[in-house]
């Protein structure tokens, strides 16, 4: 049960064909907590850790969970934790704590924090757009839980959180989108403001401030307390297509527009992922956001954009130093990253037109 | 609770009392209605001055029997300390979170084996409004499948 049994398994939620264009994950987030106990940032360490072998045996005990992984963040090398986190597995808080571990299925899809800001945190993720697969897979896991565990509920508030912003359903519904057409035409703004506006919350895929990354954005519900858990889902489910559709606007427009240029704009991007000697993470990012858009297009085999989401996960910087074996500085990942890509891109025929 | 609370802005009692959360930091300003209606209640500089005009609070006012967790400790962190802090500080937080959510009150799942109480309620209300919007419609269809839906919730919610 390692960081490295993960990373050698084939189950990749980036990699599993069924990745769509433009949603490349959907997200179900559920808190939970324990009745009778109080919350990890409050709990004392002895505290925290009856609640995590609490938490950890109940799950094991599931059969979602059989041959899955146990994750103990102590226990991981800093590297091996920033694997899961560029895996999507566990967040930026769990693995800089000590107390946080993390249950995650063999095939990748449900993953469940224990001991994060609340006591469970879970988790099931889904490539492509998936609502009801994802929720329903949800909704079984958080039913065996309460079978297997006291939750913290009452009647009035629901689920009871650490944080006023998760109490009621506990739920995070989320989407990955890859907006390139609508961020090129500049519409971002205004597409942020509008779903602001109506509970929706817009962020760069990799944490805040960090928006330019891949063109790459995490749409997720803000309300979770005087909806029922339906209509939160149904109003996810109305603005991803909503965005979906504008984005395919935007993609048709600039291709319209720009014709030759847009296309060489890709082409030029595959070339320097294909040839550069140095990449850093930022560049290889938007370069296969670029290329990704190719694949949606028709402009290269529609076939490959399973492989350029991988690269997506690849070029990150702890899975660079993991997969070369040691901890690199910034110039050996870059170094390193290049020449993954270069691999990578082997392969690929030449960037062409637009399928029509 | 002896004094009542002064405007943060001039000297008269405050009947307006409101809290921002900003990234876990909890911050309160307190308003006489004059200052309040001069608009200054949605201002984000009204926060900043009462910042800096707000001595450090005293004494914690409320404190969890269970875990020890005071309102002190919340305005620190912005979470709870444990499941029972909510009922301590439940109804203080109740402005709060109508600023984040549209009610407080649930009406989604509940754990396997409680009776989702919140959820049949909603649908109650849900399956009322269709109905009259189906009867006003002449939608007789509808309405006979409102009705049965309205019986089968009203049963489940009469008690044992």
């Amino acid at each position: 049960m390692s960081v490295q049994e993960i990373l050698a398994d084939d189950h990749d939620p980036a990699r599993a064909s069924g990745a769509q264009a433009v949603v490349l994950s959907t997200r179900i987030r559920l808190a939970r907590n324990l009745a009778g106990h109080p919350f990890p940032g409050w709990a004392k360490a002895p505290q925290r850790q009856e609640i995590a072998d609490r938490c950890i045996a109940a799950l094991v005990d599931l059969p979602r969970f059989r041959r899955g992984h146990v994750l103990r963040m102590a226990q991981e090398a800093d590297l091996d934790r920033a694997v899961l986190v560029e895996r999507h597995l566990v967040s930026k808080e769990l693995a800089s704590g000590q107390a946080g571990a993390a249950v995650i299925s063999r095939d990748q899809t449900c993953s469940v924090m224990v001991n994060e800001e609340d006591h469970l945190r879970v988790q099931v993720l889904r490539p492509g757009w998936h609502l009801r697969g994802t929720w329903n897979l949800a909704e079984q896991l958080d039913d065996a839980l309460a079978a297997a565990l006291p939750l913290a509920f009452s009647e009035r508030l629901g689920y009871l959180t650490a944080c006023p912003t998760n109490v009621g359903t506990g739920l995070r519904a989320s989407a990955m989108v890859h907006l390139p057409g609508l961020c090129l035409a500049g519409q971002m703004d205004k597409v942020t403001r509008a779903l602001n506006q109506d509970g929706l919350a817009v962020r760069g895929w990799l944490g805040e401030g960090t928006e330019a990354a891949g063109n790459i954005y995490q749409v997720s519900n803000q309300q979770t307390l005087g909806l029922a858990e339906e209509d939160i889902l149904k109003h996810l489910g109305f603005w991803i297509k909503h965005l979906v559709e504008q984005e395919w606007n935007a993609r048709r427009k600039l291709a319209l527009d720009e014709g030759e240029k847009f296309v060489d704009r890709l082409a030029r991007s595959f070339g320097v992922l294909r040839h550069a000697r140095l990449l850093s993470s930022s560049e290889a990012m938007n370069m296969l956001s670029q290329l990704r858009l190719a694949c949606d297009l028709g402009c290269l085999p529609e076939a490959l954009r399973d492989q350029v989401d991988r690269l997506l996960i690849e070029g990150q910087p702890a899975h660079v130093q993991v997969r070369h074996g040691s901890p690199l500085d910034s110039d050996g990942r870059d170094l390193r990253r290049a020449a993954v890509m270069r691999e990578a891109l082997r392969a690929f025929p030449e960037v062409g037109p637009p399928a029509a | 609770m002896s004094q009542p609370l002064q405007c943060s802005l001039c000297a008269e009692v405050a009947t307006v009392h409101l809290s921002q959360v900003v990234g876990g930091k909890v911050t309160k300003v307190h308003l006489c209605e004059a200052c309040a209606g001069k608009g200054g209640a949605v201002d984000p500089a009204v926060f900043q001055l009462a910042d800096a005009l707000q001595a450090p609070p005293a004494a914690a006012e409320l404190t969890c029997p269970r875990c020890g967790f005071t309102d002190v400790d919340f305005r620190k962190r912005g979470r709870l300390g444990c499941p029972a802090c909510w009922e301590t500080f439940g109804g203080a937080l109740s402005p709060l979170l109508l600023k984040v959510q549209p009610e407080v009150a649930h009406v989604g799942r509940a754990p396997a084996g409680t009776a989702p109480l919140g959820q049949l309620r909603h649908r109650l209300a849900a399956a009322r409004a269709t109905l009259a919007t189906a009867i006003v419609a002449e939608d007789y269809e509808q309405a006979a499948k409102s009705r049965d839906e309205i019986a089968a919730l009203e049963a489940a919610l009469k008690p044992a």
